[in-house]
This record gives C-alpha cells, sequence and structure tokens, in this order.
C-alpha cells in the first residue's frame, strides 16, 4: 500500500534571509527534501529586504520532484519540491495570525519550527508573540513540532544582548518562563542538549520534550586537506556576531598575537552583525582601525563557506555565553579544523559528549584567547590532529540522519 | 564489537555487545543490512549492550524505518537501564517495540 507523504512547512528564517539560524535551515531542508516520506516542503519564511528574493524553484519541477544525491553514497533519489511562503517579518507582532492563515493555506500535514528565543524579533513584545505560534497553530488542530535550540535558563541575558538591571532581568526571566510554557503546548519539542530536556521536564513538568541531535551538515565528501594556503597564518570566526558573540577579545588577542609572532598573521571576522546588533562590526572595525589584517568578509554566502573554513589554520568561537549547540562547531569539524573555544557551559559540554576537541580559553581574557589560538598555530601537528578528531566527530551523525528521528516523530504523532 | 545472530521461527535476533556507539556505528549497520536482506521481522537483544550513544540511536531508526517500509519491523529487547534512558531522553522509546524479554519479542511477531 503506499504511504501518505508528509507535505511539512517549516517556520524559519532561510538563506538568503540573514536571520538567525537560517544556515542550520538551509542544511536541515537539504537533508529532509531528500527522503521518500516527504511530499513537499513549504518553508514559511520572513520577508527579505526590499531588491532580495528567495531562489523559487522552477514551477516546472514542483511537480514533479528533481534528482538529488543522498549523500550516502546510495543512488540519486527523488528530491521533494520546496516552496517559500514569506509570511512573517521580524519584530512584528502579527506573526502569529500571519503565519497561521499561511499555514491554513498551504494544508500542511505538521509544522516544524525552527526557533531560538529572538527568533521573531529583538523586541520583547514580538519576539514573545511570535512564539506563541506553535501553541496557536496546534490550538487550530495542526500538529507542531518545535525545535528550540536555546533556553531561556541558559541564556545570560546581560551577554545576549539586553540591558542589564536585576529588577529587568526578573522580569525578563518571568516572560521568559511563561513563554517557554506556551512554547511548549507544541505537540513535540525537540531540543539539542541533554541538560535541556531535565531543565524543561523538572521546571516546567513537560513531557513532551524530547533530545535530538543537532547533526553535522558534512555529506559523505571527501576528507579535507589538512594543509594550509600559502600567505598568512589565518585565524578565523564565524557567524552573527554582536549579541552574546562578540569579537573586542578576539581582535585584542590577535594583537597581542602579532606582537609576538614572526609569522604573518590575518584575522578573517566571517559573517554579519547579529539583527539584535546593528552596525555592531562597523564600531568594532572603527574601535580597532589601529589593529592591522583584519579582514572583514560581510555576508557569507553558502558556495563560499568551504573556502572560508578551508584556509583557516584555526577557528576561533569569541562567544561570552551560549545559547545552544553550536552550528559553527560542526561546520569546523567538517572542514576537518581546529578549534578555539571559551570555557563555558554548553560547548564543554557538547565537545565532550559529541566527540570534539578543542583549545580553551577564559572569556573575557584575551591573554588567554591569545595562548590558545598560540598552541594551534604554533604547533601545525596538534592542529592537524586535533582538526582530525573534529572531522572524524562533525562525521558522527549527518543531518541526513538526524532528519529521520524527526519523520519518526512526526510519523508517530500523526497517527495519536 | 561482538555480534551475535540467529533465526526462530523465521525472525532474526540479533545480539550487540558493549557499546553501540560512533566507532561501532559501520559495523552496527553492516551487520543490520545483512539481517534486514533475510528477514524483514528482526529483534534486537541489547542485553549486553551497556552504552548507546546518537549514532547508535541512528542506526537503530534507519533500521526500524526500513523494516516498515518493507511491512516488517525491527523490535528491541532486554534494554539495560544505561541503554533504557537515552531511549527515554530522545523518547525513542516510543517509536519502538520494546520488550522485557527475547521470547516475549519474537512471539510479538507471531
Amino acid at each position: 500500500m503506499q504511504k501518505h507523504k508528509l507535505r511539512i512547512g517549516i517556520v524559519t528564517t532561510y538563506p538568503p534571509g540573514a536571520g538567525s539560524l537560517n544556515e542550520y535551515a538551509f542544511h536541515f531542508v537539504h537533508a529532509l527534501e531528500q527522503k521518500q516520506e516527504v511530499a513537499e516542503i513549504i518553508l514559511l519564511v520572513d520577508e527579505l529586504p526590499p531588491g532580495q528574493r528567495y531562489d523559487q524553484p522552477d514551477l516546472n519541477q514542483l511537480h514533479k520532484g528533481v534528482e538529488g544525491s543522498t549523500g550516502t553514497g546510495e543512488a540519486p533519489v527523488a528530491v521533494a519540491p520546496l516552496r517559500f511562503v514569506p509570511c512573517w517579518r521580524f519584530n512584528s507582532s502579527l506573526n502569529s495570525w500571519r503565519i497561521l492563515r499561511a499555514v491554513q493555506q498551504c494544508k500542511l500535514d505538521v509544522v516544524l519550527f525552527n526557533i531560538q528565543f529572538a527568533s521573531f524579533g529583538d523586541r520583547k513584545i514580538p519576539a514573545a508573540l511570535g512564539l506563541m505560534t506553535p501553541a496557536l497553530l496546534r490550538l487550530f488542530g495542526v500538529p507542531t513540532v518545535a525545535l528550540l535550540h536555546n533556553i531561556m535558563e541558559t541564556v545570560d541575558l546581560k551577554n545576549a544582548g539586553f540591558n542589564y538591571n536585576p529588577l529587568i532581568e526578573k522580569l525578563i526571566r518571568l516572560i521568559g518562563w511563561l513563554v517557554t510554557s506556551i512554547v511548549l503546548r507544541a505537540n513535540l519539542v525537540a531540543v539539542t542538549i541533554p541538560k535541556y530536556v531535565e531543565i524543561l521536564e523538572k521546571r516546567y513538568g513537560a513531557q513532551n520534550v524530547l533530545l535530538a541531535p543537532h547533526g553535522s551538515f558534512a555529506s559523505e565528501a571527501m576528507p579535507p586537506s589538512f594543509d594550509l594556503p600559502q600567505g598568512p597564518l589565518q585565524i578565523m570566526t564565524f557567524g552573527k556576531f554582536g549579541t552574546y558573540k562578540r569579537v573586542e577579545t578576539l581582535v585584542e588577542a590577535f594583537h597581542l598575537l602579532q606582537t609576538k609572532h614572526d609569522t604573518a598573521l590575518e584575522l578573517v571576522i566571517a559573517g554579519t552583525d547579529s539583527p539584535n546588533a546593528p552596525n555592531y562590526l562597523e564600531n568594532v572595525a572603527k574601535q580597532y582601525a589601529n589593529v592591522p589584517n583584519i579582514r572583514y568578509t560581510g555576508y557569507v554566502r553558502e558556495e563560499d563557506v568551504p573556502h572560508i573554513f578551508g584556509e583557516a589554520a584555526a577557528v576561533v568561537f569569541p562567544y561570552t555565553s551560549t545559547t545552544g549547540s553550536s552550528g559553527v562547531l560542526h561546520q569546523a569539524g567538517e572542514y576537518g579544523k581546529a578549534v578555539v573555544l571559551p570555557r563555558i557551559g554548553d560547548l564543554a559540554e557538547l565537545i565532550s559528549e559529541e566527540g570534539y576537541t578543542g583549545e580553551f580559553f577564559e572569556p573575557n581574557s584575551p591573554q588567554s584567547l591569545a595562548d590558545a589560538i598560540g598552541y594551534i598555530i604554533d604547533d601545525p601537528e596538534r592542529r592537524i590532529e586535533m582538526g582530525r578528531q573534529n572531522y572524524l566527530a562533525a562525521q558522527g551523525l549527518p543531518l541526513l540522519e538526524v532528519v529521520d528521528w524527526y519523520l519518526l516523530h512526526i510519523e508517530s504523532l500523526l497517527k495519536k | 564489537m561482538e555480534t551475535q545472530s540467529r533465526f526462530i521461527n523465521a525472525v532474526q535476533v540479533v545480539e550487540f555487545q558493549g557499546r553501540l556507539d560512533a566507532h561501532q556505528g559501520k559495523q552496527v549497520d553492516q551487520k543490520l543490512s545483512e539481517v534486514r536482506n533475510a528477514s524483514n521481522q528482526t529483534v534486537v537483544n541489547l542485553s549486553k549492550v551497556h552504552f548507546i550513544d546518537s549514532t547508535g540511536l541512528s542506526v537503530l531508526v534507519k533500521g526500524v524505518k526500513h523494516q516498515r517500509e518493507q511491512n516488517g519491523d525491527l523490535v528491541l529487547c532486554e534494554l539495560q537501564q544505561p541503554v533504557r534512558i537515552i531511549f527515554e531522553l530522545t523518547r525513542l522509546d516510543r517509536m519502538f517495540q520494546i520488550y522485557s524479554t527475547e521470547r516475549e519479542a519474537v512471539q510479538a511477531f507471531q
């Protein structure tokens, strides 16, 4: 008997949109579209700024599927068609209703949310209202699965970009508790760190939370070359900066390294401002105009990512707090890179649980960070060994396999 | 990783021993693939597995998906406590049929 194929909606950001989690969405969707259980993926995405547009597939292919590679060495399979439905806007208070209306028009079997606490806005009310969408959809009979990349309890509010005031922090935490309770009204809530499951079960009494691996973006590509290009050794950081990813300590560490090393070095700051911190990198560039050999790449297109990672001698995570499992760490692993990480919560846990290795530094200490980078760039054998271990860790569980977990959960959900 | 497999009433029973993790993933996957070719009814006995990670789970997920696509199933039995906890954490305990004993698991196919 022919199984019913799923029409899956995903509420997310997506390239070329620059909102957080866009890269994760890209790889997740790429994996999901290769699954034979999937009839169509409808991406319920944010509206792009004027002049930009989503790469809407050819409408002729929309109904017949296109051939793709499974990335597992198996024969090519039909790829489920993708459709973009821009239906929400960062910092709009109307997102929940607009998404609901779009979902009702699309007639979906299930809706996934690829979200974190600031997905729908950096202003508190739109952010909170947006996070009510999974509950709202469920209320209207639409099965929902929320992949929640961070939880309020583990966010350092000060470092995550919110003004610090103990009273305001308490208020925000209370609102966070309420919003989390509402997010937990989704049929299922997936998180990527075991501790999150424990917190959500204990503090919220949740019984619909599950642990799903973050997954690596790697397909079964050739192992990376550990050779570096001619020219200065590149120290690279990658992401959206200005909230909990801040580059000041890194730039100061780089300045220290340059004064002590004869080797030519280059600091590559790859990425853009976080939507929550406009003009951050421009201000950093002005503040540290006296530090030479820094390159700001701006937005890195997906096709340029291998190049940016491939040339790096070390990938640095200048995080002041963590708000979830890091996609960049998995990318660094995919390209066989040595990594330098802050000695804080989730990253250390992720490293040990998923088989990665790295040099650690004390957050906010340029000297500690310079030392950690120095251990890697001064010792090519160590750099290569770390890169090799991270490559093996990244190969552990590709997203292509992680999406099978989601499909299994979705099928079970729909049977009820 | 040590593995044993046997047929009981047309049901293929496979028993792993040790850690079911990233290092053993390919070997386990290969074994399950062989087993799948022989029957669409599989019992995986985990009584001698004391550790499982996401790769190990993923191999089992792949196995159960495949068997169900073939109108069969892959069921589990005799989970040790540390392994059971991981299944509960991932809610995969609700995705698999899990039995206390191998006998019950085999009987489930009869």
